[in-house]
């Protein structure tokens, strides 16, 4: 039957579990991402640089290709923490981009529309929205840093063998968790912004900006105050740190991984906490 | 039989920063599962919205227990939400979905699965009058449609309570009698239970069965509409000319009491069973002539006044009112 000569009819069927309803948010999220069309672009140029590095590391396991070069550049071009250290952070740099694009769409427009009554009076609660938000972006940009990381990393154990998987898979690690760290890091930046500003436009520039200042305001420490401890403030420069000794390369002068573990953790913090002040059902003023 | 209420509040008690909304209100509304409509009445301030939020989990009491659906508010928030649907006040919507797409989400945030999500939010779009309009985008509906858009959402689900804010705000008066007549079909056909929250006293008194008026945080009447309708009928206020000095030991006869008024007016109560017609044959064998003979209607406006404090009784009426089905509460 037509379904205008239906009517209404309460629904009287099964209902889905809890961890189905969880995962509707980041369903409709996604689908809606890509049918943006920057996205979809940033996305696709964003595998590039995984395709030349997936080139270069053919290159460096056929040592018959290598044939004619001198000694110092095939010691140069190595498959090793620095070659995944370049990866990283052309990687992490589309991952800016894209969190900056992509985010503030998916908080700013709720929080704008005072969409947040509809979905809190649902079975989902504050934590359950936000952890279904991040979810989305943590899938989007895991797309372009940790899973092409680790298909190189597959690539190289592929071509190299087990024995250089032995003794490298520490890279495999490190790059995992430096990616996860990054990606949780730019995901809470992105849904606090949109939180705080609720202009889609702006809350993309704010979460571009967060990171240029911040950058910005720890060089002025340092220089200042003559002293190198200034860039712990800085959360892109306190993620190489750890990146660094993730991956087992040299770290530029100034607090150690520790430290800076310890700061972007206190970054974090502030940052859910800014996100957990935004996201409520109603503004209470007192 | 079922005789869960659909709201239960024991001592309730609510405080946004320093200040106390809500005074310990204690009360049961409705009974889960009957289709009940449930008025929220109350000047600006009132705590109508604050106890609406409480209910759905938004607020938190400082003191004292909510239960919606015999589930605790605080405790088993989860379950209670996958019961009920929310209609806010405000505009609150997806700008750019459609309103399937924003419908079918909901249903699914629901528990509904994708499909019967996608088919009950057809279903609920042509019923409440957008079905040619389910393909475009919310933000551009007018505000009509987006306040039928909110109340497709809150029912998409089929849910067993519907908590309405204002649901007749901004709409022209064919859509606020199609709002109306929406909110009666949940009732009558569906077995829904509502909630409504409205200052208009017309919309609640055409659709509700009971009504709870608030005023300071507090409720200061709690009446069974459906009574209230019901003892309407038995009030007649009578004007006569001739000697009607005999009237007042004659009204029992027909079970009747009545008060003069004098100048020939009188006040009289008629028992259940007996029809105004037993006036008539009465005041001719008491040789009087009729000169006006109607029903009082003692209108929600009267008893929301009353409670309001602008009104010290309904006209013609004995101190206190013992016609209220429930009496004072909170």
């Amino acid at each position: 039957m037509a379904v205008y000569k239906r009517g209404y009819r309460r629904y009287a069927g099964p209902f889905t579990g809890r961890w189905t309803r969880f995962l509707v948010l980041p369903r409709y999220a996604w689908r809606r991402l890509y049918q943006q069309r920057l996205v979809l672009l940033l996305t696709i140029l964003s595998f590039v640089w995984p395709v030349l590095c997936a080139g270069f590391i053919y290159l460096t396991n056929h040592a018959e290709l290598l044939q004619g070069l001198e000694e110092e550049f095939r010691q140069f071009i190595q498959v090793n923490g620095r070659f995944f250290s370049i990866f990283m952070y052309v990687q992490a740099g589309f991952a800016v981009f894209l969190a900056a694009l992509a985010g503030p769409g998916l908080l700013a427009p709720d929080l704008a529309n005072n969409a947040l009554p509809l979905y809190f009076s649902r079975p989902l609660t504050r934590w359950s929205y936000a952890l279904a938000r991040l979810t989305v972006l943590v899938g989007m940009l895991s797309v372009v840093t940790w899973i092409p990381g680790l298909v190189l990393f597959g690539l190289q154990v592929g071509l190299a063998g087990g024995s250089w998987l032995r003794a490298n898979w520490s890279l495999g690690a490190g790059m995992f968790a430096g990616f996860l760290v990054w990606i949780l890091v730019l995901s809470l930046v992105a849904m606090a912004s949109s939180a705080y500003v609720k202009w889609r436009v702006v809350a993309g520039a704010v979460s571009l900006a967060f990171f240029f200042i911040l950058a910005g305001v720890a060089a002025m420490i340092d220089s200042v105050f003559r002293v190198n401890w200034g860039h712990i403030i800085d959360p892109a420069w306190s993620v190489n740190q750890v990146w660094c000794a993730l991956l087992g390369v040299e770290m530029p002068p100034g607090p150690g991984a520790g430290a800076s573990a310890w700061a972007l953790s206190v970054t974090v913090l502030l940052l859910v906490v800014v996100i957990e002040r935004k996201l409520r059902p109603v503004e209470v003023v007192s | 039989m079922n005789t869960i209420p659909v709201v239960e509040l024991e001592n309730l008690k609510v405080r946004l920063g320093r200040r106390e909304i809500l005074h310990g209100i204690t009360c049961r509304l409705g009974v889960s599962g009957t289709g009940k409509v449930v008025g929220l009445l109350g000047p600006n301030g009132a705590g109508k919205s604050t106890l609406i939020l409480t209910l759905l989990g938004f607020l938190r009491p400082s003191a004292g227990r909510a239960r919606i659906l015999g589930l605790d508010c605080q405790h088993s928030m989860g379950e209670a939400r996958s019961r009920i649907g929310y209609m806010p006040e405000n505009d609150s919507f997806i700008g750019d979905m459609t309103a399937v797409t924003f419908l079918r989400q909901m249903g699914e945030l629901s528990g509904l699965p994708p499909e019967a999500a996608l088919e009950q939010a057809h279903q609920v779009l042509f019923h409440v009058g957008l079905g040619e309009a389910r393909y475009r985008e919310l933000r551009t509906y007018s505000l009509g449609m987006k306040q039928m858009a909110k109340l497709a959402q809150a029912i998409v689900h089929g849910p067993e309570l519907v908590v309405l804010d204002e649901p007749t705000n901004g709409l022209d008066p064919a859509a606020r009698r199609r709002m109306l007549k929406l909110i009666a079909d949940m009732k009558n056909e569906q077995g829904m239970n509502v909630l409504i929250c409205s200052h208009l006293l017309r919309d609640i008194e055409q659709v509700c069965d009971e009504a709870v008026i608030m005023k300071d945080g507090a409720i200061v009447q709690h009446c069974n509409l459906e009574e209230e309708r019901r003892s309407n009928r038995h009030f007649v206020e009578l004007e006569v000319t001739g000697d009607d000095g005999n009237l007042r030991a004659a009204l029992p006869e027909i079970g009747a009491e009545g008060v003069p008024e004098g100048h020939g007016r009188w006040r009289i109560v008629l028992p259940p069973g007996v029809e105004v017609e037993a006036i008539w044959g009465l005041v001719e064998r008491q040789n009087l002539l009729v000169r006006k003979l109607t029903h009082r209607r003692d209108s929600l406006e009267e008893i929301f006044l009353k409670a309001m404090g602008h009104l010290a009784q309904t006209p013609g009426e004995g101190p206190p009112s013992p016609r209220s089905g429930f009496g004072e509460a909170g």
